[in-house]
């Protein structure tokens, strides 16, 4: 019974992934998961050609201008699609961080 | 505990109805997560949605449920 119990605790220490992986792998994957943090995020994705998705549906395509530490966003150039494409929008749009119903996914094309 | 699951796949579930599966980059204070190679389930209506690459911000305001290593309703 203790020899059993023993290995268990050994591999419960071991953690999930590193046991059958080898040193190389390992190398590789951390290289291309750096550990990265929303804000960190943010400062990559500004200029660059963005989707907002608001937890209504709708979607905002565009390119980030600039956005601040409560989410709200200035898009160029956006486009606004809901099913279809509704209402083409050029020059700037704003769209508000927090509305306690809405969420914000941004994907970089 | 989150903090582990950083590298892996992690299934999100949200208060809407929608499951979002994807690669935890990172997350903050507020549960907002960076996800990659990210795939979008509504549950009523059809199965899967778009199939998003590149990198997404989640909002962490509509997050229901964190599930580490899951799949989504329908692989």
């Amino acid at each position: 019974m203790n020899a059993s119990s023993a290995l268990v605790t050994k591999t419960k220490l071991m953690g999930p992934t590193e046991d059958l992986v080898s040193p190389v792998q390992r190398m590789i994957v951390k290289m291309s998961l750096r550990k990265q943090t929303p804000s960190d995020f943010l400062k990559q994705i500004i200029g660059r050609p963005v989707v907002v998705k608001l937890n209504s549906g709708v979607d905002y395509r565009g390119v980030l201008a600039c956005l601040d530490g409560y989410m709200n966003i200035a898009l160029e150039q956006t486009e606004e699609y809901v099913n279809g494409q509704l209402k083409n929008k050029y020059g700037d749009a704003f769209i508000r961080g927090n509305n306690g119903n809405t969420s914000l996914q941004f994907y970089s094309i | 505990l989150v903090d582990k699951c950083i590298g892996s796949r992690i299934h999100i579930v949200m208060k809407s109805d929608k499951e979002i599966v994807g690669t935890l980059l990172g997350f903050d204070d507020f549960v907002n997560m960076v996800l990659e190679d990210v795939t979008e389930f509504e549950i009523t209506p059809e199965g899967r949605r778009i199939t998003k690459l590149d990198q997404i911000l989640l909002n962490g305001n509509n997050i229901t449920m964190l599930v580490p290593g899951g799949e989504g309703p329908e692989v």
